[in-house]
């Protein structure tokens, strides 16, 4: 049994050596291939210094390199972690600071966006591609420097399954993205039970869909090494286009899907979907946000003989429960389950009095098991908070997840999940803590107020409007705030609309009434 | 229907509005609109009924390719081949 996530590749180079491991914007990778060029890399990331523990941080679009850099940092006995190469230079530079990586693997362009911003932590880039006609920086490598290093074996490493593999940010109530660790064993308690469930082979072609720093990607990319099978990445502006993303996966043969909903709606209603165009495909999973109904129904119909699973789990369980959509039960199903643990997991509902819920009651789902997280990357007090001790047995410590997601069980045992305790939001799976947006609206030096609201969305799940109030009536423009957020926060949270007011409404305590604002503004769409 | 001029006016105008929102300031007429987040999975069909409502052209799913709507200058070509009665469809 593979105890760390290097070892799915080790192990599949041995048996698939000549097969394609990876294909990215039409470069592919044989097992052999990289197996080799990561091992290069371990010794590479050693030479420059790094050892056991140490984060190398992966900020370049998705490229077959990405997978080289993954298993080559693993192999150093490094933790990786993907840098979204969309967000504004002020939050890779916090999360490089917060973590403190020390080596970079990135490229000449995402480099530039870094290049007013001090990071003291970095000691070398390693660039993803060649230097460009001598502009050589101190500490910077060319990826053929790789060339030089032993490729058929990697450097020594005592390593056990307990080891943080790599660190996932995501967004934080208080202003700033939180780095959720995640171990070998949390990715394998998942990885094994996937491969068991979903039986992938050797001859699967299966796709990446989820960028890297999210958690989709683990099971793209860790459930094909483990097969032997072959990972498909979509090329990021693919997924603008339906008609263009479908074609893809007609002509590349997919035959397993994992997204986001709101990827798999787009592809309903303008991809012109159907069994005959994709006819290698078997198996469609989704998770990150809420299917709706209409369109599930929809892909069922126009996919008849695919297999759909709806899975849920917030990062720092991965995958934690999962729910096999029935197609008999489908047309008079009002809502989807989440559904029941997977393998290796516990999943339990709580009500506020400490209570386990009982069927139809409502409860927040605690998850036990290796799949939980250790906690979050240099926030101890964070951690305490959303790890708790396990209170409902004394036997022995352990942790439970506190998923602050609101469920309640049916007489099947099967989850549905009915909302948030807190602020936390989803808009095309993507987790927004709206108090992040806040932060960066009240960053701003010209804002007095701001409060951020969800508007329910179709197709992808929530948009976001902000209220500002202004210290100087008539100085600020909807335009110039979300141009300010743009610096501070990804794409995907700024506001899509700003509404300028003179105060906001408050409680009776005093806070400001988000109810009340995210009310008024359901009144004025009706 | 629009001359050339007022084409490429309309379609920057609208561009530019969108670009704002993400925080973008320059667009010149041959950057990539989704590379830069410009242009996203919503953000396509904001502009798609953009310019059957603006422009009077009607354009299929099939034609929502990247071919045509990658940047400002391959919008204006597509949209003016579309008023010549010639749409470039899907084919990658």
């Amino acid at each position: 049994m593979p105890y760390i996530l290097q070892q799915l590749l080790t192990e599949s180079a041995r048996g698939h050596a000549e097969r394609s491991a990876a294909w990215a914007r039409g470069r592919t990778l044989s097992y052999r291939e990289l197996e080799e060029r990561s091992n290069q890399l371990a010794h590479f990331l050693r030479e420059r210094g790094i050892k056991k523990g140490d984060r190398v941080g992966l900020f370049f679009p998705k490229a077959v390199e990405s997978v080289v850099a993954m298993f080559g940092a693993l192999k150093a006995g490094a933790v990786y972690v993907p840098l979204d190469p969309n967000q504004p230079a002020e939050r890779i530079t916090y999360i490089i600071n917060n973590c403190g990586i020390k080596g970079l693997i990135t490229s000449a362009d995402r480099l530039r966006v870094l290049e007013h911003s001090s990071t003291p932590s970095v000691e070398f880039t390693l660039l993803t591609h060649e230097l460009s006609n001598g502009s050589v920086r101190p500490n910077t490598f060319a990826w053929s420097a790789l060339a030089s290093f032993p490729a058929d074996h990697a450097p020594e490493l005592q390593a056990t399954t307990t080891d943080l593999a790599y660190i996932l940010y995501t967004s934080g109530s208080t202003g700033r993205p939180k780095g959720v660790m995640l171990s070998h064993q949390n990715a394998l308690t998942f990885v094994e039970w996937c491969a068991e469930m979903f039986e992938i082979a050797p001859a699967d072609r299966v796709s990446n869909h989820a960028p890297l720093h999210f958690d989709l990607s683990v099971f793209d990319v860790y459930n094909t090494i483990k097969a032997g099978a072959t990972l498909y990445m979509v090329p990021d502006e693919l997924a603008v286009f339906p008609a263009s993303l479908a074609h893809w996966i007609e002509e590349k043969q997919i035959t397993v899907w994992y997204s986001v909903p709101s990827a798999l709606v787009h592809l309903v209603l303008h991809g012109n979907v159907n069994g005959d165009r994709f006819r290698n495909l078997r198996l469609i999973l989704f998770a990150g946000e809420v299917f709706p109904q209409k369109y599930l129904k929809q892909l069922a119909e126009l996919l008849p003989d695919v297999e759909l699973y709806n899975l849920y789990g917030p990062t720092e369980t991965n995958v934690c429960t999962y729910y096999r959509v029935d197609r008999a039960l489908l047309p008079v199903m009002d809502r989807l389950p989440i559904g029941r643990a997977c393998g290796n997991t516990e999943v339990f509902a709580v009500d506020e009095h400490d209570g386990m819920v009982g069927v139809g009651e409502v409860g927040e789902l605690y998850v036990r098991g290796p799949a939980v997280t250790p906690g979050y990357w240099g926030d101890p007090e964070k951690t305490a908070r959303m790890c708790v001790p396990n209170r409902f047995q004394s036997n022995f410590e352990e942790k439970l997840y506190r998923t602050g997601d609101l469920v309640s069980p049916d007489q099947n045992g099967d989850y549905y999940f009915l909302g948030r305790r807190d602020s936390q939001i989803k808009s095309r799976g993507y987790r927004i803590e709206l108090g992040e947006i806040e932060a960066a609206l009240l960053s701003h030096t010209g804002v007095c107020e701001a409060a951020a609201v969800a508007i329910p969305d179709e197709e992808i799940g929530n948009r976001i409007k902000a209220f500002v109030s202004p210290h100087d009536p008539g100085s600020l423009t909807a335009v110039e705030l979300q141009r300010h957020c743009a610096t501070r926060v990804p794409r995907y949270m700024i506001p899509e609309l700003i509404e300028l007011c003179g105060s906001l409404p408050k409680t009776s305590t005093g806070k400001i009434d988000r109810v009340r604002l995210a009310q008024a503004n359901s009144q004025a769409a009706d | 229907m629009s001359t050339g001029l007022d084409l490429k006016a309309e379609i920057r105008k609208f561009v530019m509005e969108n670009a704002q929102t993400k925080g973008v300031t320059e667009v010149s007429d041959d950057m990539s609109l989704t590379d830069s987040g410009i242009v996203d999975s919503l953000g396509i069909f904001r502009l798609v009924s953009f310019l059957e409502e603006n422009v009077g052209v009607h354009i299929g799913d099939d034609e929502i390719i990247l071919d045509n709507f990658r940047t400002i200058a391959d919008i204006e070509r597509f949209v003016n081949k579309k008023m010549n009665g010639k749409g470039e469809k899907a084919s990658i």
